[in-house]
């Protein structure tokens, strides 16, 4: 059943819009871009002080045992204004990992940090074009990892990790923790240097398997999948503000003596964006309330697909609509596209989000 | 339990048990008569099961209950291709809205005999030169100073099911002197008075539902004038928001995703099934990811209306989405389908064959609010930018150049 948002919901999407958009700069955001390795360090400490980077652990490990779609609202308020902080997301993700499949050791040394947001924490599971490789190059033998992790988002920053290497009887997850020897990066340079993307190199590296995770590509495409559903929040919060962003402009710009919003070559596509942003909304908030169902997986994909969708398009359109304007530095624009294009391959491309829908569907045939 | 589940439950029992009597398959192979008088027997059917009128008054011959009750009731209806579509329309705009304007009495008789399917209304709206500017409209009213009666005369089109309707609703000009909203009255008609023809207007995949309706001197009195003289398009306007929320099909009444998945499984290329081709998948899946997003906005609208609150937009972003999405989906299965895809059967429906369903999409995009309109609607009343330039605007009728 999708859900309307109750008072306490609609408390938690207020407050982190408007702490996230106070805290908002273009001229910060675009230092981010110039500079490999840094991040929002400020307004990350902010996000641990507010209690939400421990929105979804249980109290027991100092959380505040809230769902995905609380989670979702705060990231979509990070989405509108494109924070320079992945780690809330990968964070995330790490810590639902560990959560899930990790022992109770490894949950107590790592999941209240992670609630509090002391340490920050990725998952590495894409190997080239696979998100989640069959037979990954990144190898565990005898509890040391070798190899590598290409492009991992907050890798560059990240204190540790949980990673799908390949074992000695096939896939694992294993925790990694990223401050010992033996461990290197390498900033990347991307179009939204912000990400703090780096490959992740292992030379003999202690690691532990998740002992919960039999199946590692079951539990790594679980994980993918919760993390595909916060993402989905961030787009649609993102794409909202290119909405918006773009209509507020239509408005006051004026061409042959009229503000180019009565123009329908204009106004109809602002109202084809609106209805993108509002059928990403629908998938989001839908896909959030089936966590734990047997179609969960099915509805994070398609909140996926329609996000993408979303984000791209509208911060496309919304350059257009600006006209030069919009393709300039000064402009804001360029970061919403930058941000559309980097959430929407980090957490999966639309051909894997496609391939996980028909599979989806398939098993739910027969 | 709360009373809407048990309220569901009911209906949902009691419409499983029509089925066999009154579903798609009971319905295969019968002629139009045949299928309008089964279509007839299932309303009697259920105005005696008291699921008709779920949400009119009960002195109207309703059930007085709310309209989520009625939408609760419809969603499970809508799943089984019962023969209602004859009278939808007579049910959603014409007979409520007479029922708003007219006194006691003969107005209760018509509308029990609406729903019981005995009789049909009709709505006589667009014209040829009147459709998204439905103020355009030339249909004239002229009033005998003698004895107040209105002459009709004029040319109303695309009327749904005017060929077997008893009564109807109309608007027509009044007075062509003053701005085009403003010259405009509302009546009742009955379809079989003289002077009143119907001629069918087959579309274009062959289907004769709609016709054009000719009023030649049709003499009504004033006593079936709805609302003021002058006050047509305000009538108008309130006959179409009467149903503020109707229940929905993210299918858009075409074949379903799964109806996808299982053909483009069954069909093969170079001895593969087609669901292995990239291409396939990622219509179907984004083509699913659409209908979910509209599933889930339809049910977020049900929860906001039994929380009391109005639906907004997502009536107009469902019908603006489903039917291209529909379109879209219909023509690439037909392309799969390779050189057998050209194959039309004569018998099948929109729900259940491709080429149908795409042979009848366009209706679906222009009938009822073309996209265009509905962009429009979405770019002025949401979002709140600025309406189209009208040349015509406060122009006297008689002066906007033709």
């Amino acid at each position: 059943m999708s859900v309307l948002l109750d008072e306490a919901q609609l408390q938690i999407a207020d407050e982190a819009q408007r702490l996230v958009s106070a805290h908002y700069s273009g001229e910060r955001l675009k230092g981010y871009l110039l500079e490999r390795g840094a991040f929002d360090r400020e307004l990350w400490e902010r996000f641990g002080a507010q209690g939400w980077t421990a929105i979804c652990y249980p109290e027991a490990f100092g959380g505040l045992d809230l769902g995905l779609l609380e989670l979702g609202l705060v990231a979509e308020a990070c989405g509108g204004a494109v924070t320079g902080v992945a780690a809330l997301t990968s964070s995330f993700a790490m810590g639902q990992s560990l959560l899930y499949f990790g022992s109770e050791e490894q949950k107590a040394d790592w999941l209240p940090q992670l609630a509090a947001g002391s340490v920050i924490g990725v998952v590495a599971f894409a190997e080239g074009q696979d998100m989640l490789p069959r037979a990954p190059r990144l190898r565990l033998e005898a509890g040391r990892l070798s190899g590598s992790k290409p492009a991992v988002v907050a890798g560059g920053i990240a204190d540790g990790a949980v990673v799908l290497a390949l074992g000695a009887d096939g896939p694992v997850l294993a925790l990694v923790d990223l401050s010992q020897r033996g461990v290197s990066r390498t900033l990347l340079d991307t179009f939204d240097n912000s990400r703090c993307t780096a490959d992740l190199v292992f030379d003999d590296v202690e690691a532990h398997e998740l002992p919960g995770s039999i199946d590692a590509l079951a539990a790594a495409r679980a994980i993918l999948r919760l993390q595909a559903v916060i993402i989905g929040f961030e787009q649609v919060g993102g794409a909202q503000k290119m909405l918006t962003t773009a209509r507020d402009y239509a408005l006051t710009r004026r061409a042959f003596g009229q503000p180019i919003g009565a123009f329908q070559s204009v106004k109809h596509r602002i109202a084809e964006d609106y209805v993108l942003v509002e059928l990403a909304r629908a998938n989001a908030i839908h896909a959030a309330s089936r966590s734990g169902e047997s179609d969960f997986g099915l509805y994070a994909a398609a909140a996926r697909i329609s996000a993408t969708e979303a984000y791209d398009g509208v911060s496309r359109d919304a350059v257009q609509v600006h006209g030069g304007i919009g393709v300039t530095w000064e402009a804001d624009l360029h970061l919403h596209q930058r941000r559309a294009r980097t959430l929407a391959v980090e957490a999966g491309p639309l051909i894997f989000w496609e391939d996980e829908v028909i599979t989806e569907l398939q098993g739910a045939a027969q | 339990m709360t009373d809407l589940t048990a309220y569901r439950s009911a209906a949902r029992a009691w419409i499983e048990g029509k089925i066999a009597e009154f579903g798609r398959e009971a319905r295969r192979g019968l002629t139009p008569a045949e299928d309008l008088a089964l279509g007839r027997r299932y309303l009697a059917a259920k105005y005696e099961a008291g699921y008709s009128g779920i949400s009119w008054p009960r002195e109207n011959g309703g059930q007085g209950l709310s309209p989520t009750e009625k939408l609760a009731f419809d969603r499970e209806e809508i799943l089984h291709g019962f023969p209602t579509e004859y009278f939808s329309i007579s049910l959603g705009m014409p007979v409520p809205i007479m029922l708003r304007y007219l006194p006691d009495g003969w107005k209760q008789e018509r509308a029990i005999a609406a729903l019981r399917g005995d009789e049909i209304w009709c709505q006589l709206f667009s014209e040829p030169a009147a459709g998204s500017d439905l103020a355009a409209l030339r249909t004239r009213a002229v009033q005998d100073p003698d004895n107040g009666d209105w002459i009709l005369n004029g040319q109303k089109l695309w009327t749904s099911w005017a060929h077997l309707a008893d009564y109807g609703v109309i608007v027509a000009r009044s007075d062509p002197n003053v701005a085009k909203h403003r010259g405009l009255t509302y009546f009742w008609v009955d379809m079989k008075a003289p002077g009143v023809t119907v001629r069918p207007v087959t579309l274009a995949a062959g289907d004769a539902h709609v016709n054009e309706v000719y009023f030649d001197d049709v003499r009504i009195p004033d006593a079936q004038r709805l609302g003021p003289v002058g006050g047509g398009f305000g009538v108008a306007m309130e006959t179409l928001i009467i149903e503020r929320y109707s229940a929905t099909d993210p299918a858009a009444n075409g074949p379903s995703i799964a109806r996808a998945l299982a053909d483009a499984t069954r069909m093969t290329r170079d001895g593969r099934p087609l669901i292995e081709d990239g291409r396939v998948r990622e219509r179907i899946a984004r083509n699913f990811a659409t209908q979910a997003a509209l599933a889930s906005i339809h049910r977020r609208a049900l929860l906001s209306l039994e929380a009391g609150t109005q639906p907004g937009s997502e009536g107009a972003i469902h019908k603006l989405v489903s039917v291209r999405n529909r379109q879209r989906l219909s023509e690439f299965m037909i392309d799969i389908e390779g050189v057998s895809g050209v194959r039309w059967n004569e018998q099948a429906t929109r729900k259940d064959d491709w080429a149908t369903s795409w042979l009848t999409a366009p209706t679906g995009r222009i009938a009822g609010g073309a996209d265009e309109m509905l962009l429009n609607t979405i770019a002025e009343r949401i979002l709140g930018l600025p309406q189209d330039h009208r040349p015509d605007k406060g122009v006297p009728f008689n002066e906007i150049p033709g």
